[in-house]
């Protein structure tokens, strides 16, 4: 977005938060477009334009509000990225993350999509702050078992070890991913 | 514009103009404890019902509809308070009196009135260029913020608070545009 059009949708939400009806147009017509790429960038396509749509609905429900001394592009954008994570966390909780039967037949060297990354990296990320939480001995266990190798101790007892590491894992996983 | 865009303009613009709405009711709300002072005194309940209404919808209607009418809405409240709990502390230190029988009460309106109108007259945005709506904003919501006092003690309590916002305001003003 260049300057000018900053500058613009700066003025305009400025006019509509103090009530100038004729903004809205002008402010619709700016935001629109900007809000779907963003969406897009993000969101599988069949979620993006519905995520785009609310987020709009959504900016011009607190325009009234707008503070005029916040940046107009970041404000909306704010409010995007949160409908975004919103989308994105609720997909995680439903396990959504395999492809449908016959998604990806025929697309020729289909690999993971930016969003599948994305998601990829989040899961990773809470993987570590996981594992991070976990005692130094349980988080040492896992990564020995990881790697498919065993300390000098007997087999029963690296079982007993990976089991009990496990399970407090699942309980530290658990409290981040928001589940009692 | 195609239906899909068309739909969503509409769904954007009553978002906007509910949340416009929803935004002033909620500052408007914060005169019902003022309201509920004046009701809690029992005398003329029809009277201070309807100024309480009138005050309430008004400022919500102003703060809904922003600009020119937005401006008014604080100097209005501010020049409207004292007329508003004058009277109101009056009757609760315990001066009994009803309409046509008493005169102090009514100063006290009188009174009210006049620091109201001063303060209008300082703080109300001018009438200039034939822009006048935040000025009569001001004007409407100080007598119906007053009204809620001053119906206190009928119309004659409302009649005098009026007068005295105009003698307050007039020469305010009167320095002001020279």
């Amino acid at each position: 977005m260049d300057r000018a059009t900053l500058s613009e949708l700066q003025r305009l939400m400025e006019r509509l938060a103090d009530g100038d009806r004729a903004a809205f147009h002008p402010v619709f017509a700016v935001l629109w477009p900007l809000l779907r790429r963003f969406a897009a960038r993000h969101l599988r396509p069949e979620e993006a334009e519905e995520t785009a749509q609310e987020t709009l609905v959504k900016i011009f429900l607190r325009a009234g509000e707008f503070d005029a001394s916040r940046s107009a592009l970041a404000w909306a954008l704010g409010i995007a990225a949160f409908e975004i994570r919103t989308v994105r966390r609720r997909r995680l909780r439903r396990r959504e993350e395999s492809p449908r039967e016959g998604e990806l037949e025929g697309i020729p060297g289909a690999g993971p999509t930016p969003e599948e990354e994305a998601m990829a990296r989040d899961m990773e990320r809470m993987l570590q702050e996981a594992l991070g939480a976990l005692r130094p001995e349980d988080a040492e266990t896992l990564r020995l078992y990881a790697r498919g190798r065993r300390p000098a101790v007997a087999a029963a007892t690296f079982r007993k070890r990976i089991e009990r590491a496990m399970a407090r894992l699942r309980g530290i996983w658990r409290t981040t991913d928001g589940r009692p | 514009m195609g239906d899909l865009e068309t739909r969503l303009m509409r769904r954007a613009r009553r978002a906007y103009e509910v949340g416009r709405f929803s935004a002033a009711a909620r500052r408007s709300v914060l005169l019902l404890p003022v309201i509920g002072l004046a009701l809690i005194s029992r005398t003329n309940l029809a009277g201070t019902l309807v100024g309480g209404a009138g005050l309430l919808a008004l400022v919500t209607f102003c703060l809904w509809r922003g600009q020119d009418y937005r401006r008014g809405v604080r100097p209005g409240l501010v020049a409207g308070f004292v007329p508003l709990i004058l009277p109101i502390l009056a009757q609760a230190g315990g001066q009994p009196c009803t309409s046509g029988r008493c005169l102090l009460l009514p100063a006290v309106c009188g009174l009210g009135g006049l620091v109201g109108g001063i303060a209008l007259g300082l703080m109300a945005p001018r009438p200039r260029d034939g822009q006048a709506i935040p000025f009569v904003t001001a004007c409407l919501i100080a007598g119906f913020a007053g009204s809620v006092g001053c119906l206190l003690y009928g119309l004659v309590g409302l009649g005098v608070m009026i007068l005295g916002l105009l003698l307050g305001a007039s020469p305010v003003l009167a320095v002001r545009r020279a």
